[in-house]
């Protein structure tokens, strides 16, 4: 075994020795150096956490994911994003968006047309909001503003609507107007849309079935007010001072109740009745209920027309009902 | 003489190797200078983000731009950069769903590529919104309730059944709704007799909160009237019926305690208890 002796490459060895203890000492200095460094830096990116946060709980707009990258790009804070990597990725979350929203307005059974949302007012742990949503339900076209605060203590949350005004751009006004003011008052928002649509439902089947029947008995049938009113009008045409009208209402009760409210009305001329003594005249208005109860409304109401439009056969039981009032 | 430095020498070597090896020494000193100089980097580089991030936020140019894109009443397809023009699609269909779950009180989420669906139902009374309750339908094969966390005591298969689940889930969720915020709201009105009524004594109740029996005095002659409040229809915040029991009979025939009746009926019991002391009927 050759055993180095020489002395210059002691020398040698000797430095590296020394170099290599002076790096371990060198290393050690720029270990404490780094770590420093590093704690350092994450105190800054918590506090600049903290900051981004506060700015976003207050915006209307919350950025994250491709709309925060997009937000780069066009603030022109960003040089290394690709704008078209960003766009694609954003147009997927906006797809995926508009499903969701699909399948939100199928669940709640209301199209939203618009919806906007504004900060009223915003203090430490409070915030004041105000939502105008314009929507549509069937036929139905309303618009509604409410406001909604939010307070943060610690822990606990509270979350409340405060004020509410319903605008309906719509006939049928007149039926809901008590229930509206009420609902305003008592501040439920859920009660007021899930009433608004089982009416909205209530108004389309009356609407369908004044259409069936006019397109079924057009010479009889007539609707005055036109296939979304409340009243149809029965005539035989070779009667023209007797009509009979349906009134068909929909009625909205104390917790959002919906119901259907139809009534006969007859209209018979001064001569007829002097000729006929009407027993079944008076009583057709009650007669027509114990139907109603019997048949239900479309039934009800097809009997009645068979009777006026003096047709034999189908519906014999229908009119003994009526006659014998 | 010789054998003795290189031996020192070797020695001296092999120690120095061993302190290299070991934790502390040059060797692990300089893998973790890397280490820490990468972790630097890398903390350096989010620092930056996050300043960039901020001063995009906090831009007013641009957020002045997006609200007059957001509320102008004609889109300018040519004018604006495409990018732009998703964000505020973006952002608007954002605040439509923000609409959809304030009106219907339920916020729905696809899960499982489209086979399920995760739904919220808000609760509400008197226009505070209270407790959600979360349910899963699965849509595949069929429509089907999966898991849940809604209250026993609300019959869900019935309801399902009833309001035809398998054609129109919409239908069903509406109903859950109205039962669970029925519920929510019976429970609240208990909650606010208790509070606002400390004369009034809460003698029973169940856990849907569909009986409720009440103790409260009467101005006259201080008798002791027990009130049972039924409310048959799980659906409804107000009672179905409404029974009034005290040793004098005589006292509960009179007008004012046979409308007080009426008021029971059809008043949330919390405020019909607060007009009964307001008109000195009861304590």
């Amino acid at each position: 075994m050759k055993i180095i002796s020489d002395n210059g490459r002691f020398d040698t060895f000797r430095t590296l020795l020394q170099m290599l203890e002076k790096m371990g000492a060198e290393n050690a200095d720029e270990v404490k150096m780094l770590e420093g460094h590093i704690e350092h830096l994450k105190a800054e990116i918590t506090s600049l956490q903290h900051q981004k946060e506060e700015i976003d709980r207050d915006a209307m707009f919350h950025f994250k994911g491709p709309m925060l990258d997009a937000l780069l790009i066009v603030c022109r804070q960003t040089r290394d994003k690709d704008e078209e990597v960003v766009m694609s990725k954003l147009k997927e979350e906006v797809e995926e968006l508009e499903k969701d929203l699909r399948l939100q307005t199928e669940m709640n059974g209301i199209i939203v047309e618009n919806c906007k949302i504004k900060t009223l007012f915003r203090s430490e742990g409070k915030w004041i909001r105000q939502v105008c949503v314009s929507l549509q339900c069937s036929h139905m076209v309303f618009q509604v503003d409410f406001q909604v605060s939010e307070t943060k203590e610690g822990p606990t949350s509270e979350k409340k609507v405060i004020g509410l005004n319903v605008v309906l751009d719509s006939d049928d006004l007149q039926n809901c107007s008590g229930f509206l003011s009420r609902v305003e008052e008592s501040l439920d928002l859920l009660l007021l849309f899930r009433t608004l649509r089982n009416f909205s439902d209530r108004c389309d089947e009356r609407s369908r079935t004044f259409q069936h029947l006019q397109e079924k008995f057009p010479s009889v049938v007539s609707l005055p007010g036109g296939c979304r009113s409340e009243v149809m009008s029965l005539r035989h045409p070779e009667l023209p001072g007797c009509v009979v009208f349906i009134h068909w209402a929909v009625d909205i009760f104390t917790e959002g109740t919906v119901a259907p409210k139809i009534n006969l009305l007859t209209k018979i001329s001064e001569k007829a009745l002097e000729l006929f003594p009407s027993q079944p005249v008076d009583g057709a208005a009650e007669a027509f209920q114990s139907l109603l109860r019997i048949l239900g409304p479309e039934a009800a109401v097809e009997c009645v027309l068979r009777s006026v439009s003096l047709s034999q056969g189908d519906n014999v039981w229908g009119e003994k009902q009526l006659k014998q009032s | 003489m010789e054998n003795v430095s290189t031996n020192g020498v070797l020695t001296h070597l092999s120690q120095l190797e061993v302190r290299a090896r070991s934790p502390g020494g040059p060797e692990t000193q300089r893998s973790r200078v890397k280490e820490l100089r990468a972790e630097a980097e890398e903390l350096r580089g989010l620092r930056e983000q996050l300043k960039a991030e901020i001063r995009a936020l906090k831009d007013p140019c641009f957020r002045q731009h997006l609200q007059e894109l957001r509320s102008s009443a004609d889109p300018r397809p040519s004018e604006d950069p495409p990018l732009l023009q998703m964000m505020c699609r973006q952002l608007d269909l954002k605040d439509l769903l923000h609409g959809h779950h304030l009106i219907g009180g339920l916020d729905a989420v696809q899960t499982r590529q489209g086979r399920a669906v995760c739904v919220s139902l808000q609760t509400t009374y008197e226009g505070v919104f209270l407790e959600t309750f979360n349910l899963e339908l699965e849509l595949k094969p069929r429509v089907r309730i999966g898991r849940h966390n809604i209250p026993p005591f609300v019959p869900l298969q019935s309801l399902a059944e009833q309001s035809r689940l398998q054609t129109d889930p919409g239908a069903f969720l509406s109903t859950l709704s109205q039962h669970l915020n029925a519920f929510v709201g019976r429970r609240r009105q208990l909650q606010l007799v208790k509070e606002q009524h400390a004369s009034v004594e809460v003698m029973e109740s169940n856990l849907p909160c569909s009986i409720l029996v009440l103790l409260f005095t009467a101005q006259t002659e201080k008798a002791a009237v027990l009130c049972t409040l039924e409310y048959s229809d799980h659906g409804s915040r107000l009672p179905g019926r409404v029974v009034l029991d005290c040793e004098d009979k005589q006292l509960l025939k009179s007008p004012e305690w046979r409308s007080c009746c009426a008021t029971l009926m059809k008043t949330p019991v919390h405020r019909a208890l607060a007009r009964m002391k307001k008109s000195s009927l009861i304590l």
